[in-house]
């Protein structure tokens, strides 16, 4: 193939979110007027404010770690034709888990944090795959299963650190497990700055799917799955296990980014430091805005990071308030939520025909 | 007297492709003008022109003695010229009466008056013979009530050029002479009809004159006394048609057996009633029957996509009652299926993707669950000049195939995994002759190698040419099984609107 032949395959998945991040920020940009800022200052600071020096960009990819592997979880479900949009419930039992385990687990450090990582994973994908079972034995619809399971495990997981493992060392009882040992933290990439190795660990999870899903059976029956159900069943592929296996991965990668997230930068789980940011959401919102394309998603994860951390900076230099940059998401969202209801419309008209011919 | 229509030199060009080659037609007042040609041919480009949805390269359109252009189908429908397409454009939540009034609506003061539009409809049904209940939804109409309402809705426009395009391929035999008898009433009463197909005896029943198309150039137009037939496929196809000849039967041991398979639920009618039936070894076991009679869950069940709740399934003495798709595939089933958008294919997916289920875990074609692209690929692009097979690449959507080509591409797919039963399942339904013939004699050579074939059509003419042994399903079950050489049109006619064999037989002999 030739190489521009190649760029363009590239490239063409990106054109429409970075078509909707622009209709985004032209939306912002009336917003900024309507306060009475320069637009153009008011976006050079929110740039600066994300990309601006080595410690802003640091910051961005940070925030952009659990965005990045909760979107990659919900991409993967996506792919296989499923809602998963129980990710902050996945997240948040991965995250305590992954304290719980690094805190109860006897051993080295290095065993401590391994034994957190894969608790956190485990955690993440069992909440996941007991709403897909839930689908498959009683016929639970998963968008509604996987939304309401979100508020068993965040109250769940504000009982164990406000009950039996509340930090009670220091003097202010806050809703926090006590501190990892400092042995099983996921380093820092550089000295100083906020970025930690979870950034790495969720590029390669981002390469890992890209690869499965390119490249191997198990990763083309999924997208046959989500392309048309009724074709991978004709062509032998065993729905009910290749869903719940797609539900136990999504979830997985939701554990996982809760788990990096307080292995790498709180290093110990904070009631409700997961689920105020709205990494779970974000993380959908990077997923959906990148059609579920991964390497799509690792642009729209850090993106959508960068609008938040840009807002910060944004605020720290202007007039402008921080909301701005929910005004540019809620745009997303509208974008987003109109690409759905097409597909979810196409989706009961093939249904319909089903019923129409048996 | 001047023509009601004229299309003179028609040309459109897509870039290099020349889509329509100076193309005339002309339609008169109360006339069945039939336009037919392959698959690609260049017959909707040339109705979507006179339709407006299509601007011509060149060419005039002259209607009534006056020169027109249409920059759109609203412009095409005020002159008074209907399509009824091939794909329903319908509200299935609305009623009857409601798709048909829709656009141009009974109104006082602004409000819809319903009553005034079920009477208005009524009237119209009643006056082109045409009959639907007008407070029905759409949505729990059948698939001919629905084309009814589409022809209505026309109708109710003020066409008095109606275009059919392939109004048959989604009908029943039944309805389809339902249909054609409608199209004749219609043409009796002045209005003119262009009805595009590529079913010739469709077209010797209904239609006054043939135009035939092949690649975008008419190659004949004809009076339907004039000509029949097989002089209509030899200008479509542009060469003769082999005859399939009789043959020896060569059927050898049992190959698949299913004994008393019954679907349905408790206490109700079951969908499929106690069907037992066998294919032997180098025989095509052919399954008539209007198409809703069981078939469908004949295939789904002797495939593992449905589960039966009595009876069993055997292929080879091997039984595969309780095993899954994968496993019946593995021991040896391939499958042509019924229809090729929703089992055969995933529109979003690629050629490629499409060509490689069922091999994705073949150790030829994967190799510690990497798929071997560079080797399966080889072998698809074989398929494709085999059976010639029209795509741009392999990265096309098989959306984007037209459905002759998507066909072919399912057909070399199931084929390729030379498995010694092949069930085929409506193996040309919307295909064009010359593919038909070559599906059609890919079957038989399959058969002739030791194989056997279980064909599931609603085709009365491909059962009779390509089966050695015919069931006929009615209600579910199966009304009888003849040889061969007792089968007739007529006697398979019988069974299929639920007569007894021994009626059948009777009958003709």
């Amino acid at each position: 193939m030739m190489l521009p032949q190649r760029l363009h395959k590239l490239f063409t998945p990106l054109i429409q979110p970075l078509l909707a991040v622009l209709i985004g920020l032209l939306a912002g940009a009336i917003a900024i007027s309507f306060v009475g800022e320069p637009v153009f200052e008011t976006y050079k600071a929110m740039w600066e404010g994300a990309f601006g020096n080595f410690y802003f960009l640091t910051s961005t990819l940070a925030r952009a770690t659990p965005i990045l592997l909760v979107g990659l979880g919900v991409a993967l479900a996506f792919r296989a034709g499923v809602f998963n949009l129980g990710s902050e419930g996945q997240m948040v039992l991965g995250a305590v888990s992954a304290a719980l385990a690094a805190l109860c687990i006897p051993g080295p450090p290095v065993v401590k944090l391994l034994a957190a990582i894969v608790a956190g994973m485990l955690a993440g994908g069992l909440w996941a795959l007991l709403a897909g079972w839930m689908e498959s034995r009683f016929k639970v619809q998963l968008l509604i299963s996987t939304l309401l399971l979100n508020y068993v495990a965040v109250l769940f997981a504000s009982y164990l650190v406000a009950g039996p493992f509340q930090d009670k060392t220091g003097s202010a009882a806050l809703a926090q497990t006590p501190m990892i040992d400092q042995g099983a933290w996921l380093p820092k990439l550089f000295p100083g700055m906020s970025v930690h190795m979870g950034f790495v660990i969720a590029i390669v999870c981002a390469v890992v799917l890209i690869v499965i899903l390119k490249y191997t059976a198990p990763g083309y029956e999924v997208k046959m799955l989500g392309l048309n159900p009724f074709f991978a069943q004709y062509g032998g592929v065993n729905k009910v296990k290749l869903l719940l296996l797609s539900m136990f991965f999504s979830g997985a990668l939701a554990g996982l980014a809760g788990s990096v997230e307080v292995l790498g930068s709180q290093y110990r789980y904070v009631d409700g430091a997961l689920t105020a940011p709205g990494f779970a959401w974000t993380g959908m919102m990077a997923a959906l805005l990148a059609n579920s394309n991964p390497l799509g998603t690792v642009v729209t994860a850090i993106l959508l990071a960068a609008l938040e951390t840009g807002a910060m900076g944004m605020e720290r230099n202007t007039e402008v308030p921080l909301e701005v940059a929910s005004v540019i998401q809620a745009v997303l969202i509208l974008f987003i939520s109109a690409k759905l209801t097409l597909k979810l419309v196409k989706f009961r008209r093939k249904e319909r025909e089903v019923h129409g011919t048996v | 007297m001047a023509h009601r229509l004229e299309m003179r030199n028609m040309t459109k060009r897509y870039g290099e492709f020349t889509a329509n080659d100076n193309i005339c037609i002309s339609l008169d007042q109360g006339e069945v003008l039939a336009i037919v040609g392959e698959n690609g041919a260049g017959k909707t480009t040339l109705m979507r022109m006179l339709y407006g949805l299509e601007q011509p390269s060149s060419g005039e359109i002259i209607l009534n003695g006056k020169k027109v252009s249409f920059s759109g189908p609203q412009e095409a429908i005020s002159r008074g010229i209907g399509m009824v397409h091939q794909h329903f454009m319908l509200f299935y939540d609305f009623t009857v009466a409601e798709n048909i009034v829709i656009g141009h609506e009974p109104k006082k003061y602004g409000f819809f008056r319903r009553k005034a539009a079920d009477e208005a409809v009524q009237k119209l049904a009643e006056q082109f013979k045409i009959g639907v209940n007008t407070a029905k939804k759409a949505g729990d109409c059948s698939i001919g009530e629905q084309q009814r309402i589409e022809i209505l809705k026309v109708l109710y426009q003020g066409a008095d050029i109606i275009i059919l395009d392939e109004p048959t391929a989604v009908l029943t035999p039944f309805e389809v002479d339902g249909l054609l008898k409608t199209i004749r009433f219609l043409a009796d009463q002045g209005k003119s009809i262009i009805l595009i197909t590529h079913k010739l005896r469709e077209v010797m029943k209904v239609a006054d004159r043939v135009t035939v198309l092949r690649n975008g150039k008419v190659t004949g137009s004809v009076h339907t006394s004039e000509t029949n037939a097989d002089k209509l496929a030899q200008l479509m196809v542009g060469r003769q048609l082999q005859k399939l000849n009789e043959r020896d039967s060569i059927s050898g041991d049992i190959l698949l057996e299913a004994k008393g398979i019954t679907i349905g639920q408790k206490g109700e009618k079951p969908e499929l009633d106690r069907v037992s039936l066998t294919v032997r070894h180098g025989e095509i076991l052919g399954v008539a029957g209007v198409s809703g009679n069981g078939q469908s869950q004949l295939i789904q069940a002797i495939t593992g996509l449905r589960a039966v709740q009595e009876g069993s399934v055997r292929l080879k003495g091997q039984d595969l009652t309780e095993e899954n798709v994968l496993a019946r595939r593995k021991a040896g089933i391939s499958h042509i299926p019924e229809d090729r958008y929703l089992w055969g294919a995933a529109k979003d997916a690629t050629v490629e993707e499409t060509a490689l289920m069922g091999s994705q875990r073949n150790p030829k074609y994967s190799e510690k669950s990497f798929i071997r692209k560079a080797s399966f690929r080889t072998r698809v692009k074989d398929w494709i000049s085999r059976f010639e097979i029209k795509t741009s690449s392999l990265q096309e959507k098989a959306g984007n195939l037209s459905g002759g080509n998507l066909q072919k591409l399912i057909v070399a797919r199931e084929l390729d995994f030379h498995a010694p039963l092949l069930i085929a399942a409506e193996p040309t339904r919307g295909v064009d002759i010359g593919a038909m013939e070559y599906i059609h004699e890919a079957l038989l050579e399959k058969r002739n190698s030791g194989d056997g074939i279980l064909l599931i059509s609603s085709e009365l003419s491909e059962i009779l040419a390509l089966s050695d042994k015919i069931a006929v399903m009615y209600e579910g079950r199966i009304a009888g099984i003849l040889d061969r050489s007792e089968a007739t049109e007529e006697t398979l006619s019988v069974l299929m609107a639920g007569g007894k064999q021994h009626d059948a037989t009777a009958k003709t002999s």
